[in-house]
């Protein structure tokens, strides 16, 4: 008998393999029916979730381990038998920004520790002249777009919050809000800075994976009760989902992958755009159309507990959660690879530009070099 | 005004909308409560500034609004507004969260507020949101009844023209059709527009 599983989605391009389950008849190989909901915000999709409207849901790995570990004003515990994939953002800034850190820059713009010292002294020359501060879009408070943006200030010694305001832009509003000033750049999810690119109003300056290589982004969260009690159905769905990344993965079916996840985006999204997203050849800064690196194959969806370790770091370095070895241990309970299919081995651990090595062994060296590469006197 | 001190401060509300109709029945609806001043703001650019400015006791957001994820941020951490907020309806009120998402809309309150005021202006919000929902509904029912007579009359005329029959032989013979089909006459009609063209 098909059972029929209501899942939530927002509509970028790494919901990609929930998609591919649902059209080539993976998820009914499984005796699945999907019925894929859009949203319209993360908070949607995480309440709606959270109170059983959807059985399933795309959801930002760190929401669903913020509501886990009871940060965020959301306490209902989600677990994820895999992720939905790896990398696909970008930092994008606005042309007049572009051009000013091309002035400041002492070296290769593709190197993300020069353009964050280039972005440090720009952000001090607007203090020495009473300008406002440069301000920052992200799309959720936990999320790892907000993350990646503290890792590129870190490396330019500017503080987050104080000497660059950071805050949360709806990714429909990201273009507009660009274009009228109201900020400066963003980080966002596959395909908006290719978007933004193409309206003309931004600049990618870094993608995702010049900042992190192996990000973790989204995962497939249930709730845990429901994970319990209807196990037959994670595990199916779950397989689902695991045998459209290995049809997604294999180089014959790219054809078909790029018009389906065009099909279903919106937005003016080309074939070109979706072709450029998933290209592991990543191009270098300042390019027309940044490649960004999305990863859908079965090793980028395992649910590997040292890519949660790694997130629960990076809430800790935001100040959003403390550090306590119970909450990092609630972190890796989230990530449930025992509730899918045998994943085989995982991605390597996320990997940081600024060689700062993460080992899930040992938070505390990683969050101390972390804070203090932070603290170094600015070079301006 | 010196009051005996037990006198409520005004509440204020925030209520982001994108539709100007909804907003102004929910607005009519809350003004009735004592003690409340509604304020509507815009959903896009600038939301926070703005909210800081106003610094409301209770948010009100349409669920479709994107920026339910920019209010997120005020209440992750007390560090961007002076109070700290919290979402009223906690998870252990899973009856009003259904009830408030089955109407469209969520609520966001300062921590502190009493919580019988609270249920009374959320009872409110969802009330209005599914009245004004019935309306819109009954407005696309009326608009597409309206529809269909027109097909069925064109349909209507088609078969008289056809078949020298009068207006309601007409009929009659689209309603037996129907019966016979087990369609909706408003179908038959489709169908009947449909092979006139094909045949013209």
């Amino acid at each position: 008998m098909t059972k029929r599983l209501r899942i939530g989605y927002m509509p970028l391009t790494d919901a990609a393999l929930l998609h591919v389950a649902a059209a080539r008849g993976f998820a009914a190989a499984q005796g699945l029916e999907l019925d894929l909901v859009r949203e319209t915000s993360w908070a949607n999709v995480r309440d709606k979730l959270a109170i059983g409207h959807f059985d399933a849901a795309h959801l930002l790995a760190p929401a669903a381990i913020a509501s886990a570990i009871g940060i965020g004003h959301m306490d209902v515990p989600f677990v994820a038998p895999l992720a939905l994939g790896l990398n696909g953002n970008a930092v994008t800034v606005s042309l007049p920004l572009y051009e000013a850190l091309r002035k400041e820059a002492l070296g290769d713009l593709a190197d993300p520790r020069i353009t964050a010292t280039a972005l440090a002294r720009v952000v001090a020359k607007r203090r020495a002249t009473g300008q406002d501060p440069l301000t920052f879009g992200h799309v959720f408070p936990f999320s790892t777009h907000h993350y990646q943006l503290r890792l590129w200030l870190r490396a330019g010694g500017i503080a987050a919050d104080e000497d660059i305001r950071l805050i949360v832009v709806p990714p429909p509003f990201m273009i507009e809000t660009l274009r009228k000033g109201q900020v400066d750049g963003f980080c966002v999810g596959a395909p908006w800075s290719s978007l933004a690119v193409a309206a003309g109003v931004g600049v990618i300056v870094h993608t995702g994976v010049d900042l992190v290589r192996n990000c973790p982004e989204k995962v497939l969260a249930f709730r845990a009760d429901f994970a319990e009690t209807r196990a037959e159905e994670v595990h199916a769905l779950a397989t689902a989902i695991h045998d459209a990344s290995l049809w997604a993965a294999d180089a014959a079916s790219k054809p078909e992958l790029v018009s389906l996840l065009a099909a279903v985006a919106d937005y003016g999204v080309t074939t070109d755009t979706i072709a450029h997203i998933l290209s592991a050849d990543v191009q270098r800064t300042g390019s027309p159309v940044a490649t960004m690196g999305l990863r859908l194959d079965p090793k980028a969806i395992v649910a590997d507990g040292s890519h949660a370790l790694w997130l629960y770091a990076h809430m800790v370095a935001a100040g959003q959660a403390s550090f306590d070895p119970g909450l990092a241990d609630a972190a890796v309970a989230v990530y449930r690879p025992d509730l899918g299919p045998p994943g085989g081995s995982p991605a390597d651990v996320p990997e940081t530009f600024d060689s700062i090595l993460f080992s899930p062994d040992d938070i505390s060296t990683y969050l101390g070099k972390l804070v203090s590469a932070g603290r170094h006197e600015p070079s301006w | 005004m010196s009051g005996k001190g037990s006198v409520e401060r005004e509440l204020r509300i925030a209520v982001i909308d994108k539709n100007p109709l909804r907003a102004a029945v929910l607005e009519d609806g809350l003004r009735e409560a004592r003690h409340v001043s509604v304020v509507r703001i815009d959903d896009t650019a600038g939301l926070l500034d703005r909210l800081r400015e106003l610094d409301p006791d209770v948010i009100l957001i349409d669920l479709e609004s994107p920026s339910r994820d920019v209010l997120e941020q005020m209440f992750e951490v007390s560090r961007t507004v002076a109070r700290p907020i919290a979402m009223f309806v906690d998870h252990s009120d899973t009856a009003m969260i259904e009830a408030a998402i089955d109407a469209g809309v969520s609520a966001y309150i300062v921590d502190g507020l009493r919580k019988e005021r609270i249920k009374a202006i959320l009872d409110t919000t969802i009330s209005r949101f599914n009245a004004f929902a019935k309306l819109k509904d009954e407005l696309a029912r009326t608009k597409s009844q309206l529809e269909d007579r027109k097909i069925i009359d064109r349909a209507k005329a088609l078969v008289m023209r056809a078949r020298s029959v009068s207006e309601d032989e007409a009929y009659a013979l689209m309603r037996k059709a129907a019966m016979n089909e087990n369609k909706k006459i408003v179908d038959i009609a489709r169908s009947i527009i449909t092979a006139a063209e094909l045949l013209r």
